[in-house]
Formats: structure tokens, sequence, C-alpha cells
């Protein structure tokens, strides 16, 4: 496999003959490899959970940050590379403040992913100097899962490096997301309600991780009308773990 | 040019278009000094009143330079966003009065810009929305305005009449179908007017106009926008 395709790894942005680019195929597999993340939509609100990986006793689990603030009524969760991550997120942050100064409103969710995938494809060679704002000489290694509520409700994105995105009520990305995704098409119903979803992450989350799912090695997001978004506390994380493994 | 040198009376009378003649400075020794000015005030009056359930702008068509008609017919209200050149299906209003150049451009920037919000984010742009964008169009020119007075009026996302006016560098106020301003008269409870007397009102408040400013007559161009469209009326007014 390596030898065949070796000679059309070269180019960031050259075809293959079969019609593929490779490096954005590796970086699609660079996010197999990250930690699972998972989102699940309701009409209340949407809910993220993600997966932190404790590598060592002695790390700070606080610190492991896989859930960020985009705007206050939008969130995003990745698995992949975390530092890719950061300028993603830090484009549609600016976007999204662009947005509000500019517009006196808060952008549309829809419109808040696009800004994120317009940015996934500026890579390559041609990309620096030419442009000015052009800064990846290749693609992110990192998939987003952007929650948000907007006029239109809350609603769920999957962005992945390539620059595709898609509307979800459910998705998994990351190293157990097969496991997940398959999980989550089981028990999905449009009528679930928010404690519901905070319930079905968690045991999605349960199921394909190696590590013992506890308080500290997952994390929760939600995003709701009201409150926007918010990231769950050391106290309201135990609460639901509690919830889970009492049944 | 001995017609158009007959327009420049006193020193005092402020000048307008390009044609300032070279001046010739006594205390600085004879020297002449050329200058240029960008601006010219063409003229004219615009107004807006928002009601329950629309709005009304409304403008004269004249248009003016010095004591000379440019036209009767160069109106001062535009239809913003919609699609193609006859903003089908648009529901904002922009009126400008001032240098009509830069009413124009204005008109085209803000036209551009409510056209690309559509694509960009699938829906039409809020009143709101567009009010504060031009707000930042005018301010970005600071330090070379847009030399125009301009009003925008639409229909909210509740279906009310809404109406913004600017002066050239920025929004200036947002006005409520049922605000009042001014002194006394307490026991007046200020409520939206109905589309019939608005309409009447605004053509009294024209007719008095003309026969107080010049530059001020020739055509009546008025704009109901409710929730089902804008209703463009043209009707005349004297040309003295």
């Amino acid at each position: 496999m390596f030898i065949a395709r070796s000679e059309y790894d070269r180019g960031i942005n050259t075809f293959s003959p079969e019609g593929r680019l490779f490096q954005v195929e590796y970086s699609l597999e660079a996010i197999k490899l990250g930690s699972t993340a998972i989102g699940v939509t309701t009409s209340a609100g949407t809910i993220l959970g993600v997966e932190k990986r404790i590598t060592s006793s002695l790390l700070e689990t606080s610190s492991v940050e896989k859930v960020v603030e985009i705007d206050r009524h939008i969130g995003c969760a990745m698995s992949g590379l975390q530092a890719d991550a950061r300028s993603m997120i830090e484009h549609a942050r600016v976007t999204s403040q662009s947005h509000a100064f500019h517009y006196g409103e808060a952008i549309k969710v829809e419109s808040c992913t696009q800004a994120i995938c317009d940015l996934a494809l500026r890579f390559g060679e041609s990309a620096s100097g030419e442009e000015e704002e052009s800064i990846m000489s290749r693609p992110f290694g990192v998939a987003l899962l952007i929650a948000g509520y907007d006029e239109n409700g809350p609603s769920l994105y999957h962005a992945e490096p390539s620059g595709t995105f898609y509307r979800y009520d459910a998705k998994a990305i990351g190293s157990g997301s097969e496991g997940a995704q398959a999980e989550l098409q089981a028990s999905y119903h449009k009528s679930l309600t928010l404690p519901e979803a905070e319930e079905m992450v968690l045991k999605t989350l349960k199921q394909v991780m190696e590590e013992k799912l506890d308080a500290n090695n997952v994390q929760l997001a939600s995003v709701t009308k009201d409150k926007g978004f918010r990231v769950y506390g050391e106290e309201e994380m135990k609460g639901c773990v509690g919830r889970i493994e009492g049944e | 040019m001995a017609a158009l040198s007959s327009y420049s009376m006193s020193a005092s009378t402020p000048t307008f278009s390009f044609q300032q003649p070279p001046q010739t400075s006594s205390a600085a020794g004879g020297q002449t000094q050329h200058s240029f000015y960008p601006y010219t005030d063409n003229g004219g009056s615009t107004l807006g009143i928002s009601g329950d359930s629309f709005t009304i702008l409304a403008g004269d068509t004249r248009s003016t330079s010095g004591y000379n008609i440019n036209t009767r017919h160069e109106p001062k209200l535009f239809r913003i966003g919609g699609s193609g050149p006859t903003h089908k299906n648009a529901r904002i209003v922009l009126s400008v009065v001032g240098f009509a150049a830069d009413g124009r451009a204005l008109q085209e920037r803000l036209d551009t810009i409510v056209k690309l919000y559509r694509y960009q984010h699938g829906k039409d742009i809020s009143v709101h929305a567009c009010a504060q964008r031009l707000s930042h169009i005018l301010y970005g020119k600071r330090f070379f305005p847009y030399y125009v007075t301009a009003i925008l009026g639409g229909i909210d996302e509740e279906g009310k009449g809404a109406l913004y006016s600017y002066d050239p560098v920025n929004l200036k106020n947002q006005y409520e179908p049922e605000a009042a301003q001014g002194l006394g008269k307490p026991q007046l409870v200020a409520k939206p007017l109905d589309r019939k007397t608005t309409e009447e009102l605004v053509r009294d408040a024209f007719t008095s106009a003309v026969e107080r400013h010049i530059e001020v007559g020739d055509g009546l161009q008025m704009m109901v926008i409710t929730k089902d469209g804008i209703e463009e009326i043209i009707s005349p007014l004297k040309q003295d």
C-alpha cells in the first residue's frame, strides 16, 4: 500500500490517477486515532460528550480540554490532533464575533460550520505566500462536532478535514466511532429529553472506552436555548455518571 | 461660461459642485491656491414613518445643483436586497438625501452586501441586521464620509414597522411605531398611525415642503413596505 501510493503522496494537492487526494485521506485516518467524541440532538438542545485519555495518574484532568465554546450559542467537541483544532476554533470564534459586530445578531450554526470548513481546505504549497491567511502546509488532522442553538432550533454538525460537513441527529467521531455510531443508530429517537441524551452519550462512551468510565475521564457539555453553551462542572459530571451507574 | 459665473454670488455663499475657481490670496503675496471639493449637495427631502404593520418612506424626485435642476426624476428611494436587478421579494428600503453620487454608491454597496448575506446564510437579512451593517459601512468611511443622510425602513421579524435614521457617519436613531417625543401634552396617548392617514400625512408634508424649499419638488416617490412586499407610488408635485 505504501509503495503504491508514495508517488502521489509528495504533492499535498496532487490527485492520484484514481482521483484521490492521499494526504486528505490520511488526515481522516488521523481522526480515527483520536479519542471518541459524541453529539446527540434533542428538541431541547444538543449534548456533546468526549472521552479524555488520562495517560498518567499525575495528569491534571481538568487541563484536557476537548469541548470548547465558539460563541455563546455554539460549542464544539474535537477528535484528532488537538493543536490543529485550535486554529480552526480561533477562526470560528473570530467569524462569530465579526458577524455579531457587523449584523448585531448571532451567527447561524450552519454559517459558522461553513466558515470552519472554508479554512479546512486552505492548505498546500500554493497556500503560503500568495494568500495572506493560509497557514497550513497539510490538511488539519482533526474532526469537529459543532453543536449550536439558533433560530432554527438545536443542531449538530460534523466537520471533516476534507472540508465537507453534514448535519446529524447523533454522531460519533474518533477511535471508538464505529461502535458508538452503531449504538447511537440503535437507540436514538426524536423524542429524547436532555437528561436521556446525557445518559445515551455516557452509556455509548462507556461501551467504546478502553478505560473504565468515571466522572474524571469524560466531559459533557450542552447547548440549550436559555443557557447557551455550557461545559458541565465537576459536581454535575458526578451526578450524570452516577445516574448511569445506578442502573 | 458667462452663465455659470452668474451663480457665484457673494463670497459667503456656500459653493457647490466642482466649479471652484482658483483663489488668489492677497495676504500671501499673490499666491494662487487650487482646491478641490469632492462633494455636491443635490438637495431634496426624504422622510420615513413606521406603523403597526407597515413602513412608509418617501422622497421628492428633483435633483438640483445650486439653482439648476439636473433632472425632475431622480429617485432617492431604493429597494435593498431581494433577487436580481428588480429586487424581487425585497422587504427593505433605503432612502438617501445629500450628495446623489454617494447615495448611489452607498445603495449599491449595501445591496451587494444584503444579497451576499442571503447566499452565505441561506436566509433574508433582518432589518435590524441590515441597519447595524449600514451603520458600520458609514462609520468605515469616517474620514471621507458618504455625504448623505440615510433612512432605512422595513418590516421586522414580528411584522412590525421598523425605521432607522443615520447621519453621514453613523446610526442615529431607531424609531418605534408608538414612540412619542416632545414636551407637554401628557394626556396625549401615543399610538401608531394607520396606513391611509400616514399616506395623506406624507403627501401634505411634501406639498408644504415644495412651497418652502426651492430644491424640493417635481415628483413624490413613496414606498410602502408591508409583509406582502413593497408598493411604490409616484405622484406629481409642483415643478416651480
